[in-house]
């Protein structure tokens, strides 16, 4: 059997509350398993255990009770660490450095070195959209640059997985568009992905599976598209059709036990709309 | 499962973040204070032209040697007690942790940059030191021999070895020596603070309430012991006190060197050990704290 990327068992974390008898639990008893290359998304509203989750997952947090492995590796232990590549929920990097200076800050933490890093800092910029501004310090970055150079920084050392915590989070349209990309390109690549997201749509279009958190329970897990498909309904959508042929169809479906739920013309969506619009203007960063 | 090729102490890394600790440090500008000292340098030997060169030598080195222990302290304890308090906000630390990387060699490469920070200092401040007393001492000498041409000569050379003797001598490095490790004491002393402080505020705040005790706690055990017999206990309690408050006035053998005494060599190593082995205890401490924190 092949070897989960990320593997929770029996997860439970008890936050003590200072100066009261009474603990928060954040995540209960929780149970993943995310297949190597696959994107797994974890959703939920605020505190209900994403972030806690993602963290103790990394190895930043304790567990009070239960396991969590990387590729078989406890991920408590720093070693786990060499296959992952994390960005945080809105991260400030080191305002005093440039584009280029953050990339092989953090090579260098996973080992490059040489004319190896220097071509990987080269290849990530050119991924990322950032070599005009490689030589900018990051307190100059847009908020879309930094998340940018955030993405960048997590693929250093070529991870096997990538865990990403909001990683849209306070980016416009365009700039998600270009993060969503890079995220199915890592997909394409084989690479393994686990993110927490407020973007249904978003996560909807990317994930292979999705956990629905709910104050620490995982309450509904599952592929994307068997969660979201309403069993008892067929969707046709028509191009060129003429109010003749609708109206065969009318009569058909009225001669049979069928029920017509809903007849609309397809719209486009805003964020579609949006970067349509604006699209000459992107990209000038 | 893949096999790991992760070595659990790596001097690479270290230095990455060493490195990385000191660009921030230096990009922060952090050296005008260097500015502060050579205005002080200048001013003080402007001033002091109308004593004697005896005493302006003096007051010169008292100066520039309680300046270089003030500046620094503080920049030991304001540099230190922001960088983990920072990185958590800016939630940089995650990235970092995030990757191979132990604890240990995070809080490690982040004391190495502000104590190289600390020697860059002192180094400059001792340059700018030694230049204004070997300037001050060939406009002396000059002065000397031409207000002594018309006398013996074994007179003159009396005069231009005690001018010498006055001006910079070896005696003024170990006084530097360990003027820097008291301020990488004070470096480790900030970072364990830091570890569970909740903000850099508070973390100053702590350590100049530590650096006053440590200034007065040695006076205040005297004073206590001379009215208590002192037994095991007075002793163990002591000894704690010491610990949680380093004992400052050890390092302050300057007072000597001012007035043209040489510290003795024991002196001078035990002194140093000291300092070594209070860093050393406060980074293992910084290091135990942090390595359970939550993050």
């Amino acid at each position: 059997m092949t070897e989960p990327a990320v593997a929770v068992t029996g997860l439970t974390k008890v936050f003590p509350v200072p100066f009261r008898k009474q603990r928060l639990v954040a995540v209960r008893d929780l149970n993943i398993a995310v297949g190597a290359g696959e994107v797994y998304g974890l959703l939920g509203p605020n505190g209900s255990g994403k972030s806690t989750t993602l963290k103790i997952i990394l190895g930043l947090v304790s567990p009070t009770r239960g396991k969590t492995e990387i590729f078989g590796h406890d991920s408590c232990l720093v070693e786990s660490r060499e296959a992952v590549g994390f960005l945080p929920e809105n991260p400030y990097f080191y305002k005093y450095l440039t584009g280029e200076e953050t990339l092989r800050f953090y090579g260098k933490l996973c080992g490059l070195r040489g004319a190896r890093l220097k071509a990987r800092t080269h290849e990530l910029l050119k991924l990322v959209g950032l070599t005009e501004a490689r030589d900018r310090r990051l307190g100059g970055y847009s908020k879309g640059m930094l998340q940018r150079i955030g993405l960048a920084q997590a693929l250093v050392q070529e991870p096997k997985l990538v865990v990403l915590d909001e990683p849209t989070a306070g980016v416009d349209p365009a700039g998600s568009r270009e993060i969503r990309d890079l995220i199915l390109a890592l997909k394409h690549r084989g690479t393994t992905v686990l993110l927490s997201s407020h973007l249904l749509t978003q996560v909807q279009e990317i994930c292979d599976r999705v956990g629905i958190l709910a104050n620490g329970v995982l309450v509904r897990e599952g592929r994307v598209d068997e969660l979201l498909a309403i069993e008892n309904q067929t969707e046709i959508i028509l191009e060129n059709a003429s109010p003749k042929i609708l109206g065969e169809i009318a009569a058909l479906l009225a001669k049979s036990e069928t029920r017509l739920v809903e007849q609309r013309k397809p719209r486009t969506t805003l964020e579609r709309l949006f970067l349509e619009s604006t699209q000459p203007l992107n990209r000038k960063e | 499962m893949v096999e790991s090729r992760h070595r659990w102490l790596s001097f690479a890394r270290i230095a990455a973040i060493t490195r990385n600790t000191l660009t921030e440090l230096v990009r922060l500008k952090v050296f005008y204070f260097l500015l502060i000292f050579a205005l002080l340098l200048i001013g003080n030997s402007i001033f002091m032209a109308r004593l004697s060169f005896q005493q302006e030598f003096q007051v010169l080195k008292d100066v520039a040697l309680g300046a270089m222990s003030i500046f620094t302290s503080l920049l030991a304890i304001v540099t230190t007690a922001r960088l983990l308090p920072q990185d958590i906000e800016d939630r940089t630390l995650y990235t970092i942790l995030a990757k191979p990387v132990p604890r240990f060699e995070y809080l490690a490469g982040k004391l190495a940059g502000v104590l190289l920070l600390l020697a860059i200092s002192i180094l400059v401040m001792s340059a700018m030191f030694v230049a204004v007393l070997y300037l001050r001492e060939q406009v002396l000498l000059s002065q000397i021999l031409r207000q002594m041409s018309g006398l013996p000569a074994e007179q003159t050379r009396e005069a231009v070895r005690s001018l010498e003797a006055s001006a910079f001598n070896a005696d003024l490095l170990p006084g530097i020596i360990i003027i820097y490790l008291k301020s990488c004491l004070l470096a480790a002393l900030t970072l364990f603070v830091s570890t569970f402080a909740t903000s850099n505020i508070f973390t100053i705040f702590v350590m100049v309430f530590i650096y006053f005790i440590g200034h007065l706690q040695a006076t205040a055990r005297e004073y206590w012991l001379q009215g208590n017999s002192g037994g095991w206990i007075a002793h163990g309690f002591l000894a704690m006190v010491a610990l949680i408050f380093p004992d400052l006035q050890l390092f302050n053998l300057v007072d000597d060197i001012v007035v043209g005494t040489a510290i003795p060599l024991a002196l001078f190593a035990k002194t140093a050990l000291l300092g070594c082995v209070y860093t050393s205890v406060y980074f293992f401490f910084a290091w135990m704290v942090f390595y359970w924190k939550e993050l």
